[in-house]
């Protein structure tokens, strides 16, 4: 017979809600309860059933191409292998240079998992910041404050002490790219009355390397090339 | 009885993934990715996000076809909880970022306007009978059951963020998602 406490852990432990040693002491009661472990693998199906809920998308067709090159990396090192198995010297000697290259893809590509596990783990490994400082006209107090993902190719910037521009004009942020010659576009920044944004971004284009990031004040709406004063800059 | 031979069609594909069979990768990735990636889109909101996330999700299927246990789980089941455990993955990473950048401004209070966490993931007509059932059992459920239910599996919310949220007691919470779920699971059953 299970209890309703029981129930309770069950339903909380397929939708990983229990903290660390809760689940710990739940995972030992399930190991020694068959009814429980029925139990619980009922509850996770109908747990899992809730993601048909979520409002049907496929995935680009592009993501299927890129998940298969993915695996096939993977699998460059067993099938060396297999290769490997002729007892000529010659083709040993090949073989074993295709194993020695098989296992290089092999690390890379495990060291690239590692690297991008890494990375979702510890932002501050893929996040540079940059500090805008004011220059005429803006108030000398107003700053602003980017951390930028070049990998997500996106940012999250905060400004405070920038007053809101006038009436049909809008600011308007920049990345200055090494590669590009004229500043790329990463949106119109609104401020609220007490001069404050904290706005998430993501550039027009593609920025290679960002060697600052700028804030001008221009036509309402924004514009595809920048034209007016720049009231913010700073590099990282 | 459909329902049943595509979790044994699932089962061999699996069992195949595990011995390095990349056709029975794909087609698995045909059969799932639908569902796993309009999972990964609503709890993320970004579509670069969720591409992201489905990618680790199949490179782990891949890796870890092997350990698979069927008796812990129907494939799906798994591929879903992977799914959902690699998504949380990177909410937790984002909510670091945004500490950072609260930390680095001296504002730890502030709100982030996040572009694409506002926009609405399309929503796409769907013609899968096994979703469109799930969705009308789960919006057969009393409105207090789904609302905890959603807010514990899309919002990845903990039982006791939802109560402080919806202001009730953390046992109230508690019973609510698992009744939410027991009737789910008996609804769904029939």
């Amino acid at each position: 017979m299970i209890s309703e406490e029981q129930q309770d852990q069950a339903a909380l432990h397929v939708l990983g809600l229990l903290s660390a040693a809760e689940a710990a002491a739940f995972e030992s009661a399930l190991s020694a309860s068959a009814e429980l472990r029925d139990f619980v693998r009922e509850l996770r199906e109908a747990a899992a059933d809730v993601a048909l809920s979520a409002p049907s998308q496929a995935p680009p067709a592009s993501l299927k191409q890129r998940i298969m090159r993915g695996i096939t990396t993977e699998t460059l090192a067993p099938v060396s292998l297999q290769r490997a198995s002729f007892g000529w010297v010659p083709w040993a000697i090949a073989a074993g240079l295709i194993v020695f290259c098989g296992v290089l893809a092999l690390d890379r590509a495990r060291l690239e998992r590692e690297l991008t596990d890494a990375r979702a783990a510890d932002p501050l490994m893929q996040t540079a910041f940059f500090t805008l400082a004011p220059s005429a006209p803006a108030p000398a107090d107003a700053k602003a404050t980017v951390a930028w993902e070049p990998g997500r190719q996106s940012g999250v910037i905060r400004i405070s002490n920038l007053p809101a521009p006038q009436p049909g004009r809008d600011y308007q942020l920049w990345a200055v790219d090494a590669a590009h010659k004229d500043p790329i576009s990463a949106g119109v920044i609104r401020v609220d009355k007490n001069g404050i944004a904290q706005i998430r971004f993501k550039p027009v284009e593609k920025v290679e390397h960002v060697k600052a990031f700028a804030i001008s004040l221009e036509r309402e709406g924004g514009v595809p090339k920048k034209e007016g004063p720049i009231l913010l800059v700073g590099s990282a | 009885m459909a329902e049943e031979a595509a979790q044994i069609a699932d089962r061999e594909m699996i069992e195949r993934i595990g011995r390095g069979d990349q056709s029975a990768f794909g087609a698995l990735y045909d059969r799932l990715s639908r569902p796993l990636y309009s999972l990964a889109l609503r709890m993320l909101g970004d579509a670069g996000d969720a591409q992201d996330a489905l990618q680790d999700v199949f490179l782990q299927i891949w890796s870890r076809a092997a350990t698979y246990n069927p008796e812990q789980s129907t494939v799906f089941s798994w591929t879903v909880l992977l799914t959902r455990s690699r998504v949380i993955d990177r909410l937790r990473a984002r909510k670091r970022r945004l500490r950072i950048v609260d930390s680095a401004t001296g504002d730890e209070d502030a709100d982030v306007a996040d572009a694409s966490t506002m926009e609405s993931a399309a929503d796409t007509a769907d013609k899968n009978d096994e979703a469109a059932r799930v969705r009308s059992v789960l919006n057969n459920l009393p409105s207090e059951q789904r609302e905890a239910i959603e807010l514990a599996f899309f919002g990845h919310l903990t039982h006791h963020e939802i109560a402080a949220r919806l202001g009730e007691p953390l046992g109230t919470i508690k019973a609510r998602i698992r009744r939410g779920l027991l009737k789910l699971r008996e609804r769904l059953r029939t």
